[in-house]
């Protein structure tokens, strides 16, 4: 069986490896010059010479750095390429009948090959996500904004969860759609659905966020690459101040808010505030609220169970409709 | 012959037509808000002169107005790639070739109704698009850069002609329909990379401007930023990416002491820092504002002549080959 | 008698389509059983659910000594052929070799080889690219690999040509002579079933009509000619399955009761076709029954043309 599932798609793995090994080669010479530059760009400023902030330092080529933010799309191809046909494919031609007619039972037939490609997927999804996040630690460490969506969904092992579920996805579609085309376009969009909801709306309830309340005056930034939800101001009696969008403002606070002792205090930064205006405004309190930079690996296990769970869901699915309907 | 197009068709164009509907519904919703929101925000701003940036319309919006970058590309991989490839691998091309219409028709016909669908799906989403844009446009003044140049105005229209031409080509020569699809993926990919970030650069020369290192130079309008930055009295550029101080883009070794009081805009400069920062000039290559219709008609037009070869190379193939 | 197919009130119905209906019918060991009967009439679908292709609707079904199920040791005996060929079309002849012998506990695959090679037929290309006869010889040599202890095998001689066609029956009969395979096969040719056939299964209508060895059925039905006129009295004592009158002459295909009494009508012995043709409701020609064991009719007339020596039930076997 094994071999027959070699037979049947070893173009589609030989394509895949090809794929993986030019991305990694083009990774790989990118980032080795990356991580030079910002080796070279600490050791300097290690060295006494006053240190530029390096998020001005342009890291890797452009065209490189398109392709690893395109990695978001990489997940799906293997659910489109691999997964939809797998079933949908042989029920078009008709060869099932083929297969389920030696002595295999359906069920050893539908494992053998289904596990073969989730392993595949598990490869394409670890090896791009591997490489994405070596090449983009230079960055990660200036920057700090791994945890934010979009850098959050290339890196670490989510790839591979999504990769995973794509595959699923595709084979659950061509199994009960029986057909190529309806089975890749179910594909394409149940996945951008999925990761969507997901992104957007699931992730920051996965843990509750931290809220953070401080003095206006002062400055709080979260250790690490943390993940910014809301910030702002709230006034003496609690309530929650409007956002400083065109107006004066001071430490955010927007002049019709200021304390009557702060009104020669104008424009962003300007000029000291008198101590009493200091006094009115220790009434006022900035939060933020923010998930911290150390559950970014929670967050990483519980977006890969999910989208694992999913899966198992989809490939359960997919048994059942196979094994009970008439070949 | 066009009726059995629509025949064969119509789930297809049915499914895009609800696609494109639902996202029209989407984007004037939020879109409208967006633009009472701007309005009311630019009465605002110029009120007390201090505009500062805003974030409009919803980000799962925004996020969808960006992904419009892969929209011209489904109808290369589902309208394109089946067309002929689908007939192919079944055999119903020896059905239609063997009624009373020759192969230029047929082939005329189908590609001819799915090139019209290609422009109604280009050009629909992109119009909404190009409205939704309009208050972040002239917030931002980021309409020619790449990225929103490639999701506003006619370009879109040309890409999604351009996807299904390589798409319809790919089925023919290929004759099965997931390698054509997986080479349409991969050839409008690599074209679109290649001329949004290359060629791109050159359909017109940059205007470079050079300047006082002291004022800085901004164009008018929605310019397209090339490359910036500061040059040595004797031309050279200053690499931008060293570590120290700088005023004003000028590393501090390369001054005076005088300029070493300097602190950003709050205090004005001596005068022998002044002259010294007088040496330096400030430069910016650039694409003025105004070429921006220039461009979006030259990359069209790029586009429109791919889709006409490969359209010719697919009824070359098509009508040469034994069926 | 071991029986390797035994039904009972079998079923199979598609939502609104009821595609099989109440059939009930044996197969014993050893058999070359024809299965036969009009486009549509349910023989697919049956030879499906005996397969374990699909699940019936109603009714019980024995195959091999057990339901048709999901375990190897079922699955390796049983080889089943569709209509449509379903092999894997960028796959060559040999792939498919190797993946029975992957997929199979009992394999031979110098078989196929040999066969392959006997009937010039490329290994190596892709199975797309045979024709539409080699495609089916090249079916039909990998199901007889898996040497399975049932064969079903749907119109599987329909592509090929007649001398192919001869051949693969011999091969089928010689199979069957050695011992363990029986063998249900579904055909419109009825000439060639008459070849090598010895049971007949006949499906009309999503019914079954007849189930029986051929010997046997034959046996049991007689042409009866005779003048027009009232035949209630033979409808009284046999079963007329098809009646056809001209002015001159009435000429009936019965099932016979008992014996024939009635001295106005000529008895001669039926043949398989005309079997078929009147239980699948097709007129009997008057004049088309050639006499094989009873006398030539009073009057002198010859049958209109000669039976072929092989045609004689006994001799081939």
């Amino acid at each position: 069986m094994t071999w027959l599932v070699w037979r049947q798609h070893r173009v589609q793995y030989l394509v895949g490896a090809a794929l993986l090994a030019a991305f990694a080669v083009m990774i790989v010479v990118t980032g080795t010059q990356v991580s030079d530059q910002f080796h070279s760009a600490q050791a300097a400023c290690a060295a006494g010479q006053p240190c530029q902030h390096l998020g001005g330092l342009f890291m890797g080529s452009r065209v490189v750095g398109f392709l690893v933010i395109a990695t978001l799309g990489t997940p799906v191809l293997v659910g489109l390429f691999w997964g939809a046909p797998l079933v949908a494919a042989e029920a078009e031609a008709g060869t099932t009948q083929f297969a389920w007619m030696q002595s295999v039972t359906r069920k050893r037939w539908l494992a053998v090959k289904i596990g073969w490609m989730l392993l595949a997927a598990v490869i394409w999804g670890g090896v791009i996500s591997a490489l994405v996040t070596w090449w983009a630690s230079p960055t990660n460490a200036e920057q700090l904004n791994q945890f934010d969506p979009g850098r959050f969904d290339i890196m670490g092992i989510v790839p591979v969860g999504y990769s995973v579920f794509a595959v699923a996805l595709g084979v659950t579609a061509g199994a009960l759609l029986r057909r190529t085309l309806p089975a890749l376009a179910v594909t394409l969009a149940g996945f951008i659905a999925a990761r969507v909801v997901i992104t957007l709306w699931l992730r920051s309830h996965y843990i509750s966020a931290v809220t953070t309340t401080y003095n206006v005056l002062g400055n709080f930034t979260p250790k690490g690459a943390y993940w910014q939800f809301a910030s702002g101001v709230l006034g003496p009696n609690g309530q929650q101040l409007p956002q400083p969008n065109n107006t004066q403002y001071f430490d955010n606070i927007p002049q019709a808010y200021l304390p009557r002792a702060c009104s020669e205090v104008t424009g962003p930064n300007g000029g000291n505030p008198t101590p009493a205006c200091v006094q009115a405004l220790s009434h006022f309190h900035a939060y933020l609220t923010y998930q911290p930079g150390d559950r970014f690996w929670a967050f990483q296990g519980i977006e890969t169970a999910i989208f694992v769970v999913l899966a198992a869901a989809l490939i359960a699915v997919t048994a059942v409709t196979l094994l009970r309907r008439d070949a | 012959m066009t009726w059995l197009v629509w025949r064969q068709y119509r789930l297809q164009f049915v499914l895009g037509a609800a696609l494109l509907a639902a996202f029209a519904v989407l984007i004037v919703i939020t879109g409208v808000q967006a633009a009472n929101q701007w309005h009311a925000a630019q009465a605002a701003c110029a009120a007390s002169h201090g505009c500062q940036n805003l974030f409009l319309g919803s980000h799962a919006v925004g996020f969808l107005v960006i992904s419009t970058l892969g929209a011209p590309v489904l109808v290369g991989l589902f309208w394109g790639a089946p067309l002929v490839a689908a007939e192919s691998e079944v055999g119903t091309t020896h059905f239609a070739w063997m009624q009373s219409v020759t192969r230029k028709r047929w082939l005329a016909v189908k590609v001819g109704w799915m090139l019209l669908a290609a422009v109604v799906w280009g050009g629909v989403i992109t119009a909404l698009v190009t409205w939704w844009e309009g208050p972040n446009n002239a917030q931002q003044l980021d309409a020619f850069n790449t990225g929103r140049f490639d999701i506003t105005g006619i370009v879109p229209v040309a890409y999604s002609v351009f996807a299904l031409a390589l798409g319809i080509a790919a089925g023919a020569l290929l004759r099965r329909v997931l390698p054509a699809m997986a080479v349409t993926l991969a050839g409008f990919i690599v074209v679109r990379g290649v001329i949004a970030f290359w060629l791109r650069h050159h359909y017109l020369s940059p205007v470079t401007v050079y300047h006082s290192v002291i004022r800085s130079f901004t164009p008018p309008g929605s310019y397209w930023s090339l490359a910036s930055g500061v040059l040595f009295p004797n031309g050279q550029p200053i690499d931008q990416n060293t570590n120290g101080n700088v005023l004003d883009g000028v590393p501090v070794n390369y001054l005076p002491a005088s300029c070493n009081q300097v602190s950003r805009g709050a205090f004005t400069p001596p005068p022998s820092c002044t002259q010294a920062l007088a040496h330096f000039r400030g430069f910016l290559t650039y694409q003025p504002a105004d070429r921006f219709w220039t461009f979006q008609g030259i990359e069209t037009g790029i586009f429109l002549f791919l889709a006409a070869v490969l359209i010719a190379v697919t009824a070359v193939t098509l009508l040469r080959r034994d069926a | 008698m071991t029986l390797v197919i035994e039904t009972s009130g079998l079923t199979k119905r598609y939502r609104k389509v009821t595609a099989l209906n109440d059939c009930t019918i044996t197969v014993p060991e050893g058999r070359i059983s024809a299965l036969i009967g009009p486009n549509g009439a349910g023989k697919t679908t049956l030879l499906r659910l005996l397969a374990g292709l699909s699940r019936p609707t109603a009714g019980q079904l024995s195959v091999n000594g057990g339901t048709p199920r999901q375990d190897p040791a079922f699955l390796a005996d049983i080889g089943y052929l569709g209509q449509e060929i379903p092999l894997y079309r960028r796959l060559s002849a040999e792939d498919h070799i190797r993946a029975g012998a992957h997929l199979n506990p009992r394999w031979d695959s110098a078989l196929v080889r040999e066969r392959l090679t006997g009937l010039k037929i490329p290994r190596d290309r892709a199975v797309g690219k045979l024709s539409g006869g080699q495609r089916a010889q090249v079916a039909l040599a990998l199901v007889l690999a898996k040497q399975p202890r049932l064969l079903l095998l749907d119109e599987p001689v329909a592509a090929l040509d007649p001398l192919a066609r001869r051949n693969f029956l011999g091969v089928l009969a010689d199979a069957v002579a050695l011992g363990n395979l029986t063998v249900v096969m579904s055909s419109h040719l009825i000439a060639d079933l008459e070849r090598v056939c010895d049971h007949l299964i006949m499906v009309a209508s999503s019914r079954v009509q007849l189930c029986g060895d051929i010997e046997e059925l034959l046996d049991e039905h007689r042409v009866l000619t005779g003048p027009s006129k009232d035949i209630t009295a033979i409808e009284r004592s046999q079963r007329v399955v098809q009646a056809t009158r001209t002015p001159r002459q009435t000429t009936l295909l019965v099932r016979l009761n008992g014996p024939v009494i009635d001295p106005a009508f000529q008895v001669s012995e039926v043949s398989l076709e005309e079997l078929a043709l009147a239980y699948l409701g097709e007129e009997v020609p008057p004049a088309s029954a050639p006499a094989r064991l009873t006398p030539v009719t009073p009057g002198g007339t010859t049958p209109p043309y000669p039976p072929e020596p092989s045609a004689v039930f006994g001799d081939d076997r």
